[in-house]
């Protein structure tokens, strides 16, 4: 299985690669880690006539805490925000749902923004960032555009990205105070997820809840976070009856994903047990926090 | 075509290379270095793993035209001559392989861990090794061979 | 006699049987000096690509292939049609006339089947000349349900000359089963669905092909595991003579059963080769592996019922089956024939029928992987054997012990004429019983069921057929075209001038340790140091017949080879010695790799000695044929017991007598909400008779056992309703990963065949004989107050949670 021909660039820095993308457009890929876009070079469903290799693009190696964002640049590897402690710190959940993810030579050079370009349905990072409420900074020639994380995610490997952008950095609000929970059922250890939830969540003096954010992945086209799911938990303490209503919610606007070996009402089942399970620890650990 | 230099076990390559060559195939062909493997060629079972600056990839998923100016070790860069590397004998002691094809990609993976001196239980050492497909020995002599190697770093490290 | 020991020793004590000797392969695969096919490199080689047919089932209407010839690169371009007159049908053992081609004529039969080569300069450009390959297909009605494509018509049809989807349709009675069954107590039905997975090697197939003109001879490098065997078939195949085909021997990795019919590589690379006038290489990659590599395992509807009688004794079995074959029937009926072999498996069952219906349908063809039927029959038996302990409200374990073929009843003639040599089968159970100390089961019941979590405890007792005999694969067709009844095992041994003992074998190595086995039964039957054995690999110009690995026979018959040439060697270095050092024959031993007169131990000889009288020394030996030059023999050992059906087939003679047993006991932790089974404990208690390298055969059991967990809780090969196989990557066709397979607890009991050299039996195949029924039962009795019966495998959380589901 070898891919088709290209044309490689390897941009020495962030100017250089715009040019080249506002130049080639729909011509173009990005190469970062590579390890989603080249299995599908390998099995020619993508035949890019022009490759553009960024790894070089150190300018967009950075991971740091500022004006109370986590912020992480697009050459940041899958195995590097793993192990590091300041995105433990930052933000817990991106570091447990971590461990949830690939192998760990496909995390060696794998990259965060390149794994949100690619938006696959199962991914796990997706669902952290929209349960985050992260922004996306979406570089072209032409400028710069924030978008957030629930405007960037707009079906099976398709995301706001244009042909000419790069997602050069992805900010992370950093809310210590909020209580959140990662959580998913796989075949194997290492698997996309046939369900995945991520939350967080904040508990307020008097046990009620506020700022809840349940965000899915593995169960449908895209990485979904559902409003009105958010709202049945808001405003009440974290009861039985609150995580019905939001059940109800999420079973009735998801269109669950049936999939070789994996049926929808599986998925659905699964997917009211993961959340259920998440809403639960992320009250408990908000209420430490607090 | 480009040219590039790479470091190949411990080697200076300057060579010519299509853009669309995979490190697989030029360590395999144009460099006559077999002992890299390719089972799926998508990335999944590990069997082509080197490493690039130190750390474990996936040669079927890297251009070998990425690699200009990298260093790169295979499985050729661990035995001194006809002496095995301390990871090679661990593995056969525990008898860790049967028809050995996914050992090169195997023991690659397991030098970037050893050399990096991790402290890992077995349960730990299990995930680490998820990402490299066996067939043979369903794992468990893999594990013993790791979890000893582990082990002794650890207890050289305490000895200083 | 106290002198002996001081003057004994300069050598090591020989490492023999029983020993864990490590492996002498081990080196070479550890720094990556093996020679696997894809490291072949010829000068001047060319790479070919496959054009493979999007369809399931179509008719080919037109090809062009123009603009690929143009494309720089490319060197040749060949079609089906144009293939087909350079080979034949690739070899088949089915009697019925189920053609396949190593490159589709006239009309596609699955995704995936090749229509078209390219050979290049590179794969890459293989590659890039397929797309510029145009086909014109009419597509016909794609058989995707066995049951129905049993009943096709017309265009659904796969190979018109056959005339109908059904391949073979047969049905056998042996012993008194309708007796049984009328007269049973109790009769225990069940039906189950046993799912399409395959053997799925790290390593694809592959071959390297060179002809030379002058010579018109074919050099072959491929990874098949009978060489020896498949060469004149092949040489049929490419309408040449068997001597004008080399195959030299290859490392595989791993073949599982698969490799043994690996036609398609060597078939097609030869022709290229001719056609090209270079070296050719073809090797699969994973996708073609998975669609096009002939390599899917058995894929089964089942109903089959137990007859008990009041006393809980099993006294009928009977099975129909349908068995969804693919596009093709290479190895006929034989995986029912193997399962034949032990049917009833450990149980005194007097009575059984077996009805089989084999169906064509648009999918890959099935090859043999790791069980070849005896595991699917394995399966259903247990199942049912927990069906009926259950009903009667009997302990599966007593229950088991109470039908139990006793030591006293060996050797054990089954109702359709196969025998079991040996065994002890209550011991085996005890021993895992006793290592899997199920006391603490139930409190650990309590305590998971707090963390929504339940335990259950399941265990097969099976048995383990090994050294097959060739006619499980015709014997179940009433007029067989090709009787094969040879299933041979080849050795050469020889002592050079240095006292070094070579050994040639003819079988290839994939994971199994051909070499490692055979300097351990060398040394043990020449009395040699092992350090002093050297093992190397003939090529099938030797002419020496191999079988090769399979059905795991390869220790055995090589045990039995070894014996036999080793006693032609011993004989001549007896003479030689006796006649040099002048005693009698009678009076020499040998020992620690020399031979030594018992009453005077300073007369004595090295082999070395011996080797330099036998090719230097002629003159100093006696006249006559016993003392002719060279210190060398080869011996051929043939299946130590089998005999043929009879013809009205009421005995299928003896085809698998060489038996072994094992008794899994698997714990499981099932997630309740996510459905998802992790196994806490497992223990595996086998008997392989006696063992040569208890460290390799617990590799092969473990390696077995991975492969059954892959079965019964994550692997299947998924085929849409369009014919589609949806599972055509390693992401979707999920094999363990070290997370998936427990730690084992292991042990052997060795109760030796007396039919085989050294008692030993075959265990290759071991682990995956008797896994899935232990982890299907785990599954059921974690869930038995729903009273959960599990008849389809794999369980995976999706397809548990419909089951679930489906009690309620």
């Amino acid at each position: 299985m070898k891919p088709t021909e290209f044309e490689y660039a390897r941009p020495r820095d962030l100017a250089e690669a715009l040019t080249l993308l506002s130049k080639e457009g729909i011509s173009a890929k990005l190469l970062a880690g590579g390890q989603s876009l080249v299995p599908m070079m390998n099995f020619r469903t993508v035949s890019p006539e022009v490759l553009v290799d960024i790894n070089g693009l150190d300018e967009l190696h950075f991971c740091k805490v500022e004006d109370g964002r986590l912020r992480i640049g697009a050459l940041m590897r899958h195995g590097e925000l793993f192990a590091s402690e300041v995105v433990a710190d930052a933000c817990p959940l991106m570091h447990e749902a971590y461990r949830y993810v690939a192998h760990h030579a496909v995390r060696n050079r794998g990259t965060l923004a390149g794994n949100l370009s690619h938006a696959d349905p199962a991914s796990e990072m997706p669902a952290v960032m929209l349960a985050c409420d992260a922004t996306f900074v979406l570089q072209s020639q032409a400028g710069r555009r924030d978008v957030p994380a629930k405007d960037f995610f707009l079906g099976p490997l398709e995301t706001a990205l244009r042909d000419d952008e790069i997602l050069i950095e992805v900010a992370v609000p950093v809310t210590r105070q909020l209580g959140w929970a990662f959580d998913e059922t796989s075949m194997r250890h290492g698997d996309f997820a046939m369900a995945g939830v991520a939350v967080k969540l904040g508990v307020a003096s008097d046990g009620s809840c506020h700022s809840t954010a349940i965000a899915l992945c593995g169960v449908s086209g895209k990485a979904t976070r559902i409003p009105e799911a958010d709202d049945c938990i808001n405003n009440s303490p974290l009861t039985a009856t609150s995580i019905a209503r939001c059940l109800d919610v999420v079973r009735r606007d998801i269109d669950f994903t049936e999939s070789p070996g994996v049926s929808a009402s599986f998925r659905e089942h699964v997917t009211s047990v993961l959340v259920e399970r998440a809403l639960n620890a992320a009250y408990g650990t908000a209420n430490k926090a607090d | 075509m480009k040219t590039i230099e790479v470091t190949v076990n411990g080697t200076l390559q300057e060579v010519h290379v299509e853009p669309r060559l995979l490190l697989s195939d030029f360590l395999r062909h144009q460099l006559g270095l077999t002992g890299t493997h390719v089972g799926c060629e998508h990335g999944v079972c590990g069997a082509c793993t080197v490493l690039i600056n130190g750390k474990a990839t996936r040669s079927c998923l890297t251009f070998a035209i990425q690699t200009d100016g990298s260093i790169v070790e295979t499985v050729e860069s661990l035995a001194n001559g006809t002496e095995l590397h301390p990871i090679q004998q661990a593995l056969q002691n525990h008898r860790g392989l049967q028809c050995g094809f996914c050992t090169p990609g195997i023991l690659m993976t397991m030098q970037e861990f050893v050399r990096s001196g991790i402290k890992a239980d077995r349960e730990q050492l299990r995930e680490l090794l998820s990402g490299n497909l066996c067939r043979c020995t369903g794992y468990e002599t893999i594990l013993d061979a790791l979890e000893e190697l582990v082990n002794q770093n650890e207890l050289g490290a305490q000895h200083g | 006699m106290a002198e002996s020991s001081k003057l004994d020793l300069t050598l090591e004590k020989p490492k023999r049987i029983g020993e864990s000797v490590t492996r002498r392969e081990d080196p070479r695969l550890l720094t990556g000096n093996a020679s696997f096919v894809d490291d072949i490199h010829l000068p001047g080689m060319a790479h070919v690509a496959l054009l493979p047919s999007p369809y399931p089932h179509a008719r080919i209407l037109s090809i062009d292939v123009s603009a690929a010839e143009t494309l720089k690169g490319v060197l040749l371009v060949m079609t089906g049609a144009q293939a087909a007159e350079q080979a034949g049908p690739l070899p088949t053992f089915a009697s019925a006339p189920i053609l396949q081609h190593c490159l589709a004529v006239g009309k596609v039969r699955h995704v995936g089947e090749p229509v078209v080569a390219v050979v290049a300069e590179s794969r890459y450009i293989a590659e890039d000349a397929l797309s510029l390959i145009l086909v014109d297909y009419e597509e016909l009605p794609a058989q995707v349900d066995m049951v129905a494509a049993a009943e096709a018509t017309g265009d659904g049809v796969l190979h018109e000359n056959v005339g109908t989807n059904v391949a073979a349709h047969e049905h056998f009675s042996w012993g008194p089963v309708q007796e049984a069954f009328e007269g049973a107590e109790h009769v225990v039905t069940r039906k189950f669905r046993w799912p399409r997975v395959g053997p799925q090697p790290m390593e694809t197939n592959g071959a390297v092909a060179t002809y030379d003109a002058h010579e018109a001879h074919f050099t072959i490098w491929s990874n098949f595991s009978m060489p020896s065997m498949v060469l004149p078939q092949i040489a049929g195949c490419l309408k040449v003579a068997p001597h004008q085909i080399t195959f030299p021997t290859l490392y595989a990795g791993g073949s599982f059963g698969g490799k043994g019919t690996l036609f398609n590589a060597p078939v097609l690379t030869a022709i290229l080769a001719r056609a090209c006038g270079r070296p050719v290489k073809y090797v699969e990659d994973r996708l073609e592996y998975m669609t096009n590599g002939n390599q899917h395992g058995s894929d089964r509807l089942y109903e089959a019922s137990l007859a008990v009688d009041s006393e809980g004794r099993f006294t009928g079995l009977r099975i129909n089956v349908l068995d969804d074959y693919g596009a093709y029937f290479v190895l006929s009926l034989g995986s029912h024939g193997n399962a034949l072999s032990q049917a009833v498996g450990p149980y005194r069952i007097g009575a059984l029928a077996y009805e089989v219906k084999a169906i064509l349908t648009n999918k890959t063809q099935q090859c043999a992987y790791r069980g070849f039927g005896g595991e699917v029959g394995n399966f259903i038996l247990e199942r049912l054997v927990d069906a009926a302990a259950s009903e009667l409200g009997r302990d599966r374990v007593e229950l088991r012990l109470l039908n139990f073929i006793q030591k006293e009843q060996f050797p054990y003639t089954l109702p359709n004429g196969n025998l079991y040599d040996s065994g002890d089968y209550p011991a085996v159970l005890a021993r895992a019983l006793q290592l899997a100390d199920l006391t603490s089961v139930d409190a650990l019941r309590n305590e998971a069921k707090l963390r929504g979590k339940r335990i259950g405890v399941g265990i097969a007792t099976v048995n383990e057929r090994s050294v097959l005999s060739a006619h499980e694969l015709w014997m179940l067709d009433r007029k067989p075209n090709f009787p094969l009844s040879s299933t041979p095992e080849s050795v050469q041994i020889r002592v050079d001038v240095a006292g070094t003992v070579i050994v040639t074998i003819y079988a290839p190595h994939w994971g199994n340790s051909p070499e490692t086995v055979a300097a351990q039964l060398t040394a043990h039957n020449l009395d040699v140091p092992i350090e002093r054995v050297v093992v190397r690999y003939g090529d099938t110009d030797s002419g020496l017949p191999s079988f090769g690995p399979a059905g795991s026979r390869y220790t055995v018959m090589i045990a039995g080879a070894i014996a036999g040439a080793s006693r032609a060697l011993k004989e001549k270095m007896h003479k030689i010695a006796a006649h040099v050092l002048s005693v009698e024959q009678s009076q020499l031993r040998f020992g620690n790799g020399e031979v030594v007169c018992d009453n005077d131990l300073r007369k004595r000889m090295t082999f070395s000695d011996i080797a330099v009288y036998a090719h230097a020394f002629r003159l100093a030996l006696p006249a006559g044929d016993d003392f002719n030059s060279g210190l060398v023999a080869s011996f051929t050992y043939d299946h130590p017991y089998a005999t043929l059906p009879t013809d009205d087939r009421s005995s299928l003679g003896v085809f698998y007598p060489i038996v072994g047993h094992a008794a899994h006991i698997v714990v499981v932790e099932v997630d309740e909400a996510l459905r998802k089974t992790s196994i806490l404990k497992y223990v595996a208690v086998h008997d392989a008779g006696t063992i040569v390298n208890p460290k390799l055969v617990d590799g092969q059991i473990r390696g077995g056992i991975a492969q059954g967990i892959g079965t019964a809780l994550y692997e299947k090969y998924r085929y849409d309703e369009d014919g589609q196989l949806v599972t055509a990557s390693l992401a979707d066709y999920m094999i363990p990963t070290a997370t998936e397979v427990p730690d084992m607890i292991i042990d052997h009991i060795e109760t030796p065949s007396p039919f085989t050299e050294l008692g030993i039996k075959g265990c290759g195949e071991g682990g995956r004989l008797a896994s899935m029924p232990a982890i299907a039962s785990a599954i059921d009795d974690a869930f038995s107050d729903n009273r959960l019966y599990i008849t389809e495998l794999p369980v995976t959380p999706s397809a548990l949670h419909e089951a679930l589901a489906a009690l309620t």
